[in-house]
């Protein structure tokens, strides 16, 4: 680019008048120079660049007194001519600030994109869904029945939006290839509640929900371009999807997706009844809500609480003890990761807090060495605040470099803890992680509030100091009482606060190990699972599902590798919460009344010999109840609670108006979660009702794994349209259950692990402090018959006195604040004493040993030669 | 004794002017010389003091395009206007005034 094109576009990164006046003046200057002269040392563009930041300087300042600015440029270029300097202490330092400073960057990155990024509709704080909870069991639910939904829609007046929504995936033909498409069902409400209008034509309106009506769907965005070409004649256009043809009513807005970060190809309008069925539970939807402009969320609790009484009295047999309350849709959306993520927060800003102590303690050494130069400034007429804000200065331009580095350190450390967090935690946002001004801004918060802090303890030391002395005797700079105790008071403070974090750590990796060796029930080790669904329009009939399913377990049984195989609807360990109500043939629950419930699988008898329930007595499911009259397993629980000494075996149960005979009872196993205890379940034949999705359940002789290609080909052969929707190992499922507590103990554990160290380096760097302050007092001990064992003893003492206060210190907080632990422990309490002997021992040790070397080094001095230098 | 006005230009003004009594010359020339008398001023630095000499009415500031080997350069020349040539005589006998003064002192000290 030409020299002229240069002046021009720098040119507009000015205001008219300096741009007229000063830059352009001074442009064509360098242009001529350069004409004149052929020797360049730098390129145009960057000399002219340098002319531009001259101009703005000149612009802003250039009638400014020039002292302060010059002041301050030449404490500038002094704090960086130190650091040049001092390359040891500069490492240390940046080092130190840097790991602490980036860890806190990391950790806010990922707290920012989940739990402070606007949610992607408008006024996304407002959006609450509404759940479910049975007050007699405490069991929740994120799901509500139709019924209720219907009434709660029509009788609450606390939302300004109510709408229903669910989830599910379809195979669209007619567009090239088929392709399975992710859909949205949701009630004509739910995208006015959402606060979303389709980009292109109209949304659904309530005709479009009830039965009978024309097939309509609205579209995303990126379905419409990347499937259909951006047609702009979409409106109208027919798609096939299943079996059945919908008509395009409109496109939504790019980008839109519910719930957040899912994938939406289509949404269609959710079938609703008018007026709530008799049968009130005969469906399940979700629920989203807005909040009314001015109302909280506990107004809204309180109200729906209201309704749900109502309901409860007006239909006790289907509502007794149900409850509905609303949950942030940001709460419901992250789950305990949120507090996961305050917890790390915590526990960076701990690291931060031990390297700001590390730091000051090098900066008040600095400083103390730096006395007479102080002394010199001071007797030249230079005041306290001219020394201080030097001071500040050298410890901002050192923080700024850390700063910088501990920026690069958190952008890395940001990519491998997103890398860490496994994919079924279902973080939202956290494809869209990235380094933005917010956190930018947080960085530059945290490294100016630590410069400030780090500046002010070593500016404190010259204030304390008194410098005459200094002056005098230039080899005999020594602290004084109160900065030797600031320096031990920082050390104690480290170690305290390693001591919480050690505590947090530990605490965890009991929590894991227990979690570890909790048993679920059932075996999980070679089984693999894989969820399937077959074409509906193929097997409408029962019959036809049945055939098909027994082709597929005999194919599956004579597969050399696989020993057992079963299906089941509900995977063990997913979060599931389906339950019915249960009640004895012969004690059924008074009229009007609600019976119990427990949890609903409907499996196959195979399932239970794949997974290794225990049969505790009776019989699994067979082929005798493919076309006999209706018959249920139980779990233990549900013998020991219903049937007290006797057998259930052989009892009928009443399944609504049918009665049900108990062919067997099988062993508890956990349900929906690994941390909870094992609940009572039902299981229904699969034998009798097989459906169209249904997960397999395959115990294999080697790695499960490695049997999934032979599995997905066998049913394939039976059924070539079949559509496998998930495949995983029940010990990977397993392993979800834990995942969370493991990327908190690897955090927690790193955090500690520096902590740990930087006690240990700011303990040794006080140690040595004081053995070289002491050299002289030490000399003259042994010269005057003190052991060596003595001096290690009088070194070792100081060291086990600030271990002492900062473990005895760091164990009081930490009972305290171990509590925050309380809902990510299993099996330990957040006061547990082992975990806190354990932690006290490893602090002080680490301690101890960091102390070992300077009090060797005391032990070791040559009195002769001590006394004869001083 | 009669009392003297300050000069109302700064050293560096009067130097510029001084300059300029010589006759129209370039901005870069200015710059030149008055850092031959060594003060250094960044070019930016250096246009804002014309600028404000121009606002003053001491200056007069132009463009002309000139050609330095085969390149055009459009250049900033400066002549010195009566006001700045007036106000350069008035430094100049302030500080010769003060100059005979001093003189005089030192006699009738001695």
């Amino acid at each position: 680019m030409r020299n002229e094109r240069w002046c021009e576009i720098l040119g507009r990164f000015l205001p008219p008048g300096p741009r007229r006046e000063l830059f352009e003046p001074a442009c064509q200057d360098l242009r001529a120079s350069d004409a004149y002269s052929r020797r360049r040392r730098l390129p145009f563009a960057l000399r002219a660049l340098g002319l531009l930041a001259e101009s703005w300087r000149v612009y802003l300042f250039g009638t400014l007194p020039k002292e302060p600015l010059s002041m301050f440029t030449n404490d500038i270029r002094q704090a960086f001519r130190l650091m040049l300097r001092e390359p040891g202490f500069t490492l240390a330092a940046v080092l130190t600030l840097a790991l602490g400073v980036g860890v806190n960057v990391a950790v806010f990155a990922l707290v920012e994109t989940v739990l402070l990024r606007p949610l992607p509709y408008t006024a996304g704080d407002q959006l609450a869904v509404i759940r479910h909870r049975d007050q007699r069991t405490g069991i929740t639910k994120d799901f509500i029945a139709i019924g209720d939904y219907i009434d709660l829609a029509h009788r609450q007046t606390a939302f300004d939006g109510f709408a229903s929504y669910d989830t599910f995936q379809s195979t669209v033909s007619g567009l090239g290839e088929p392709f399975r498409a992710h859909g949205l069902a949701g009630s004509p409400e739910l995208l006015d509640t959402l606060g979303v209008h389709p980009a292109l034509g109209r949304a659904f309106q309530s005709a479009d929900s009830r039965k009978g009506a024309a097939h309509v769907i609205l579209i995303t965005d990126e379905m419409w371009r990347d499937h259909l070409g951006s047609d702009p004649s979409i409106l109208g256009r027919g798609i096939k999807i299943g079996d059945a043809e919908h008509q395009v009513i409109g496109v939504l807005p790019p980008g839109f997706a519910f719930p957040p970060d899912s994938r939406v190809d289509i949404v269609f309008p959710a079938l609703l009844p008018a007026a709530a069925p008799a049968e009130r539970k005969s469906g399940w939807t979700f629920a989203i809500a807005r909040l009314k402009s001015g109302m909280t969320l506990q107004q809204s609790a309180a109200h729906l609480g209201l309704v749900s009484r109502q309901l409860e009295q007006e239909f006790p047999t289907s509502n007794r003890g149900s409850e509905y309350y609303p949950v942030p849709l940001r709460e419901a959306l992250v789950g305990n990761t949120g507090s996961a993520l305050v917890l790390m927060l915590a526990a960076a800003t701990l690291v931060l807090l031990i390297a700001s102590a590390n730091v000051a303690n090098l900066l008040m050494a600095r400083s103390l060495a730096r006395r007479r130069e102080m002394a010199v400034r001071m007797a030249l007429g230079a005041g306290y605040a001219r020394l201080m804000a030097q001071l500040l200065t050298e410890s901002v331009a050192l923080a700024a470099v850390a700063g910088s580095t501990g920026i690069l350190i958190g952008l890395w450390m940001t990519k491998a803890i997103v890398a860490m967090i496994p994919k079924s935690l279902s973080v939202p946002g956290l494809s869209t992680i990235h380094m933005n001004l917010n956190v930018l801004a947080f960085a530059l918060a945290l490294t100016v509030g630590t410069a400030i802090v780090c500046g002010l303890t070593s500016a404190f030391t010259v204030r304390t100091g008194g410098s005459s002395g200094s002056l005098v005797s230039p080899t005999r700079v020594t602290a004084g009482a109160q900065t030797r105790r600031s320096a031990a008071a920082l050390v104690v403070t480290e170690v305290a606060l390693a001591i919480v974090l050690l505590i947090g750590a530990g605490l965890i990796l009991r929590t894991l190990t227990r979690l570890i060796s909790v048993d679920p029930g059932f075996q999980a080790d070679h089984v693999l699972s894989m969820t399937v669904q077959f074409p509906a329009d193929r097997y409408r009939d029962v019959g036809a599902r049945r055939a098909l399913y027994q082709r597929g377990f005999a194919a599956l049984k004579n597969m050399p590798e696989i020993r057992a195989a079963g299906v089941a609807a509900v995977t063990p360990l997913t979060g599931n919460n389906w339950t019915v109500g249960f009640q004895r043939a012969d004690q059924p629950v008074a009229a009007g009344e609600r019976p119990p419930e427990v949890g609903w699988q409907v499996a196959s008898g195979g399932y239970f010999q794949a997974l290794q329930i225990p049969l505790r007595s009776g019989r699994l499911f067979d082929d005798r109840d493919i076309t006999g009259r209706l018959v249920v397993i139980i779990s233990e629980a549900i013998e020991r609670r219903f049937f007290p000494n006797e057998s259930a075996v052989g009892r009928e149960v009443l399944i609504g108006e049918r009665r049900a005979e108990i062919v067997g009872v099988v062993g508890n196993i956990r349900r929906a979660d690994i941390r909870e205890q094992p609940r009572a379940d039902m299981y229904f034949s699969f034998e009798n009702e097989p459906g169209n999705q249904i997960t397999f359940f395959v115990q294999t002789s080697g790695e499960p794994t490695a049997a999934t290609s032979a599995v997905q080909s066998a049913l394939k052969a039976i059924e070539p349209g079949m559509v496998i929707l998930q495949t995983r190992s029940m010990r990977d499922i397993v392993a979800d259950g834990f995942r969370m507590t493991k990327l908190v103990l690897w955090l927690l554990g790193v955090f500690a692990a520096t902590a740990l160290a930087l006690a240990a380096v700011g303990i040794y760097g006080v140690m040595a402090y004081m053995v070289r302050q002491r050299m002289r007092e030490i000399g003259t001990r042994i010269a005057l018959g003190a052991s060596r064992a003595d001096i290690l003893w009088l070194v070792m003492k100081r060291g086990a006195v600030i271990a002492g206060l900062g473990c005895g210190i760091g164990a009081g907080i930490a009972l305290v604040v171990t509590r925050w632990l309380s809902s990510m422990l299993y099996g330990v309490s957040a006061s547990d004493p082992m975990t806190l002997i354990l932690a006290t021992i490893v602090l002080t040790v680490t301690v101890l040993a960091a102390c070992c070397l300077p009090a060797r080094r005391a032990a070791a001095i040559d009195p002769a030669k001590i006394l004869a230098e001083s | 004794m009669h009392e003297r006005e300050l000069p109302a230009i700064t050293h560096l003004q009067f130097l510029v002017l001084g300059i300029l009594l010589s006759g129209e010359t370039s901005g870069r020339s200015i710059r030149e010389v008055i850092a031959s008398y060594g003060h250094r001023r960044s070019a930016p630095a250096f246009y804002q003091m014309m600028a404000r000499m121009e606002r003053d009415g001491i200056v007069e500031g132009s463009y002309e395009q000139i050609m330095v080997r085969d390149q055009a350069v459009t250049e900033r020349r400066y002549r010195i206007t009566p006001s700045g040539s007036q106000q350069w005589k008035q430094a100049c006998e302030f500080y010769e005034t003060i100059k005979i003064a001093a003189t005089r002192e030192r006699w009738s000290n001695a």
